[in-house]
C-alpha cells in the first residue's frame, strides 16, 4: 500500500468524525500551546530582566560580604565592611588592576539648567574605572576626588533641555542636603554596566566615591558594602578573586575583623552571577513546562482512547480490508497514520495558539522583549507527532491483528 | 498429500479437509471434505446452519487454514501458508461477495471497487480506470461517485460484485448474495452471476434457497461437516432433471485428489463436460 494512499485514507477517516477528531486533538493543542506559551513567557521575562550582558565588564569581579546562609542576587545580604584601605590593598595584588567601592546614592531630586526632576535611583558612587574610557561618547571619565559626574543618554534625556558636558548638576540627597557635580562625560549607551546596577537599562548618574561617599562618612570611617575588583585581564579574574579573597580573609584586612558577625566574602564575575540567574530561570521554566507537559500526556491518552474506540467501531471495515487483501502492516500503517495526523494537526494548531497566547500574555504583563524560542516550537511539533504515534500504536496493533472472519461477522 | 492438483483445470481444490474447533470439546466443523471446483464452473453450496458452509467458505477464501488436509487455490496450497501469503492470495485470487454487501461506508462506489487494488500497490489512475470499467460492466457506470448509502440494495451488491471481480480472481465466492434483497432485485443479481459465469468466471455460492442453488451447475449439500451429496445440474440431454451424486462417490473423488475420473459414472462424465464448457 502506498504511503500517499494511506495518508488520504487516514485523513478521510479523521474528517468523517469531525467533532470527535477535533475534541481529540484539543488535548494536544492545549498541551503544546501551554508548553509554548510558558516557554515564550519565560524567555521573554529572562530577556527583559537580564538584558544583554555588557561584554566590557568581563574583567570585573563583584564582591560583597554576607552571612553564610543568605541567598539571592548580586549584593544580597551585603554588609558595609570594606574600607578604602582594604580596596587599596586589594588593588596592590598582582592580578588586580583596580579595586573600588560601589554605592547607590539615595537621591530625591536631580536638577540641571534650572529644571528639577524627581529621581530616587540610578545615582551611583563608584570608581573611575567603572565606566570604561571607550564607552564615553562625549567628554571624559570623572576624576577621583573631584565633584564630577558621568551620565548615560537616558539620564541626559530626563531633562527637557538636554544636559551636556560642562553643565552643573545638583542632587538633593536626604540628610546630607544638596550636592553639586559637573557633568564631564556622557556614555555611549544606557545599558547596565554591572550586576550591581540591576540588569535593566535606565537613567544613570555615575559619581566618584571620593568625595561623594567619603565626605559624608568621613574617609576613615567609610565602609563599602559592595566592591568591584577589576582583574588585569579576563583570563586573570580567577587569580584576582583568589588573591582578593586571601587578603580579605587575612588578619591584615579591615573587612575580616569588622564586628563579630561571621561573614562570608562573595566574589563573583558578572558571568557567574548571570549563570545563577539563568539557573533560577531554567529551574522555574522546567517546572512550568513540566506542568504543561502533563496536559500533553492527557492529550495523548485522549488520542489513544479515541483510537481504541475507532478500531472497535471500524472492526467490520478492517475485516473488509483484510478480505480484499490488506496485510497486517497496511492496517497498522493506516491506524498509526491516523493517530499521527491527529497529533500533528494538534501540535501545529497548538503552536499557533501558543504563539498567540505567549504574545498576548507578554503584552498583558508588559514585557518589553518578546523572545520566541523556535526550537521549542519544533520540539512541540515533534512531541505532538510522537504522542500521536505512541498513542496510536496499541490501538493500531489491535486493529492489525483483528481476525477477518470475526471482523466480518461483527455487528 | 494425495496428489498434485490439476492447476490447469481446477480453480480450487479441497483434499480431505478437516477443521476442528476446541470449544471445551472438539467440534468438527468440517470432517474430511474433498471437493474440486473446476475452472469456469458454477457451484452452489447448501446445508443447514452448523453444517460447515461458513467454514468451507472461509477456507476456500483463504481466510482460514484447515486443521488437517490441503486447500489449493489456483494451484497454491493455502494450508501451509503464512498469514501474509494467505492475505496476498486472498487479495489476488479470491473475490468475496457477502450477504450484507460489506462495502466501506465512507468510500464511493468507485473507491470501494478500487480498494483491493490499493493493497496491491497499484497506482491511483490505473485503479480508477480499472474500477470504472468493472462498474460499467455491472451496470453502474453512472454511479461511480455515489457513496454506498446513496445506492439501493441491488446497486450495492453490484458494487460488491465489481469489487470482487476487480483483481480478475480465480474464484468468486458469494455468501448468500441475494439474502438481503427483494426477490426481483435478487433475480437481477442472480442473472448477473449467470452472465459472469457465462463469461468464464468460476463461482462458488453459498445459499439456502433451492431456486437460487439451481442456477448453478451443481449443488454440494453439506451436513454436519461432511458432504452429504452432490447434485449435478441438467445438461441439454437430460431434460432439466437434477441427478444426485452419492456420498461415496464424492468421497472417492476427494481421496483421489482429482475430479470426475474415478468411477466413470455418467454424472461424473457430465461434470467433466461442464469443465470443458467453462474453459
Amino acid at each position: 500500500m502506498k504511503a500517499r494512499t494511506s495518508v488520504t485514507m487516514a485523513w478521510r477517516a479523521i474528517r468523517s468524525h469531525k467533532l470527535r477528531s477535533a475534541l481529540t486533538t484539543l488535548g494536544v493543542v492545549i498541551g503544546v500551546a501551554a508548553v509554548l506559551t510558558f516557554v515564550i513567557l519565560g524567555a521573554s521575562l529572562q530577556a527583559d530582566v537580564i538584558g544583554d550582558v555588557s561584554p566590557d565588564d568581563r574583567r570585573n569581579v563583584y564582591g560583597w560580604a554576607a552571612p553564610p546562609n543568605s541567598s539571592g542576587g548580586p549584593g544580597a545580604g551585603a554588609q558595609p565592611v570594606f574600607t578604602p584601605r582594604d580596596l587599596r590593598n586589594v588593588e596592590n595584588e598582582s592580578a588586580v588592576a583596580a579595586a573600588y567601592g560601589f554605592q547607590p546614592i539615595p537621591t530625591q531630586t536631580i536638577s540641571a539648567k534650572g529644571e528639577t526632576v524627581p529621581r530616587g535611583s540610578g545615582v551611583f558612587a563608584t570608581g573611575r574605572e567603572y565606566v570604561n574610557a571607550e564607552d564615553v561618547a562625549e567628554g571624559r571619565r570623572f576624576r577621583t576626588g573631584e565633584r564630577e559626574a558621568v551620565l548615560n543618554p537616558t539620564a541626559v534625556a530626563l531633562f527637557s533641555e538636554n544636559v551636556s558636558v560642562g553643565d552643573e548638576l545638583r542632587l538633593r540627597v536626604p540628610v546630607v542636603g544638596e550636592v553639586n557635580a559637573t557633568v564631564v562625560g556622557i556614555t555611549e549607551d544606557s545599558e547596565s554596566r554591572s550586576p550591581f546596577e540591576g540588569f535593566n537599562p535606565g537613567p544613570r548618574v555615575y559619581l566618584p566615591t571620593d568625595p561623594y561617599v567619603t565626605d559624608v562618612t568621613q574617609s576613615d570611617r567609610t565602609r563599602f558594602s559592595l566592591i568591584v575588583i577589576e582583574a588585569t585581564s579576563e583570563a586573570r579574574t580567577g587569580d584576582a578573586t583568589r588573591q582578593a579573597r586571601a587578603y580579605l580573609n587575612s588578619s591584615a584586612s579591615d573587612a575580616a575583623d569588622f564586628g563579630n558577625e561571621n561573614l562570608e566574602f562573595r566574589l563573583q564575575t558578572s558571568v557567574e552571577l548571570l549563570d545563577q540567574f539563568q539557573d533560577l530561570f531554567s529551574t522555574l521554566q522546567n517546572f512550568v513546562v513540566g506542568v504543561a507537559g502533563i496536559s500533553l500526556l492527557v492529550g495523548s491518552i485522549g488520542i489513544a482512547n479515541i483510537m481504541l474506540v475507532s478500531v472497535t467501531e471500524r472492526t467490520r471495515e478492517i475485516g473488509i480490508m483484510k478480505a480484499v487483501g490488506a496485510q497486517r502492516r497496511d492496517v497498522l500503517q493506516l491506524f498509526i497514520l491516523e493517530a499521527m495526523v491527529l497529533g500533528l494537526v494538534g501540535a501545529l494548531l497548538g503552536v499557533v495558539v501558543g504563539l498567540a497566547a505567549g504574545y498576548g500574555v507578554a503584552q498583558f504583563v508588559g514585557l518589553q522583549s518578546l523572545v520566541v524560542p523556535w526550537e521549542w516550537g519544533a520540539i512541540a511539533v515533534v512531541v505532538g507527532i510522537a504522542v500521536g504515534v505512541l498513542a496510536g500504536l496499541y490501538p493500531a496493533y489491535n486493529a492489525a491483528k483483528t481476525d477477518p472472519i470475526d471482523a466480518l461477522r461483527y455487528e | 498429500m494425495d496428489g498434485e492438483p490439476d492447476t490447469g483445470r481446477v480453480a480450487v481444490e479441497l483434499v480431505d479437509v478437516r477443521k476442528t474447533y476446541q470449544l471445551g470439546e472438539p467440534v468438527h466443523a468440517l470432517d474430511g471434505v474433498s471437493l474440486a471446483v473446476p475452472r469456469g464452473s458454477f457451484t452452489a453450496v447448501m446445508g443447514p446452519s452448523g453444517s460447515g458452509k461458513s467454514t468451507l467458505m472461509n477456507l476456500v477464501g483463504c481466510l482460514d487454514t484447515p486443521t488437517t488436509g490441503e486447500v489449493f487455490v489456483d494451484g497454491e496450497n493455502v494450508a501451509v501458508m503464512t498469514d501474509r501469503e494467505r492475505t496476498r492470495i486472498r487479495g489476488r485470487k479470491v473475490g468475496f461477495v457477502f450477504q450484507t454487501f460489506n462495502l466501506m461506508p465512507r468510500l464511493t462506489a468507485l473507491e470501494n471497487v478500487a480498494l483491493p487494488l490499493v493493497f496491491r500497490g497499484i497506482d491511483h489512475d490505473e485503479r480508477r480506470t480499472r474500477a470504472a470499467e468493472i462498474l460499467d460492466r455491472v451496470g453502474l457506470g453512472d454511479r461511480l461517485e455515489h457513496a454506498p448509502n446513496e445506492l439501493s440494495g441491488g446497486q450495492r451488491q453490484r458494487v460488491a460484485i465489481a469489487r470482487a471481480l476487480v483483481n480478475d480472481p480465480a474464484i468468486l465466492l458469494a455468501d448468500e448474495p441475494t439474502g438481503n434483497l427483494d426477490s426481483e432485485t435478487g433475480a437481477n443479481i442472480l442473472a448477473l452471476f449467470d452472465e459472469l459465469h457465462a463469461e468464464g468466471n468460476t463461482i462458488v455460492m453459498v445459499t439456502h434457497e433451492r431456486h437460487v442453488a439451481e442456477r448453478a451447475e451443481r449443488i454440494v449439500h453439506l451436513l454436519d461437516g461432511e458432504i452429504e451429496r452432490v447434485e449435478e445440474g441438467p445438461d441439454e440431454d437430460s431434460g432439466g432433471a437434477w441427478a444426485t451424486n452419492g456420498d461415496d462417490a464424492v468421497a472417492a473423488n476427494g481421496d483421489d485428489g482429482s475430479i470426475a475420473n474415478d468411477d466413470g459414472s455418467t454424472t461424473n462424465g457430465d461434470d467433466a463436460e461442464v469443465e470443458g464448457d467453462g474453459e
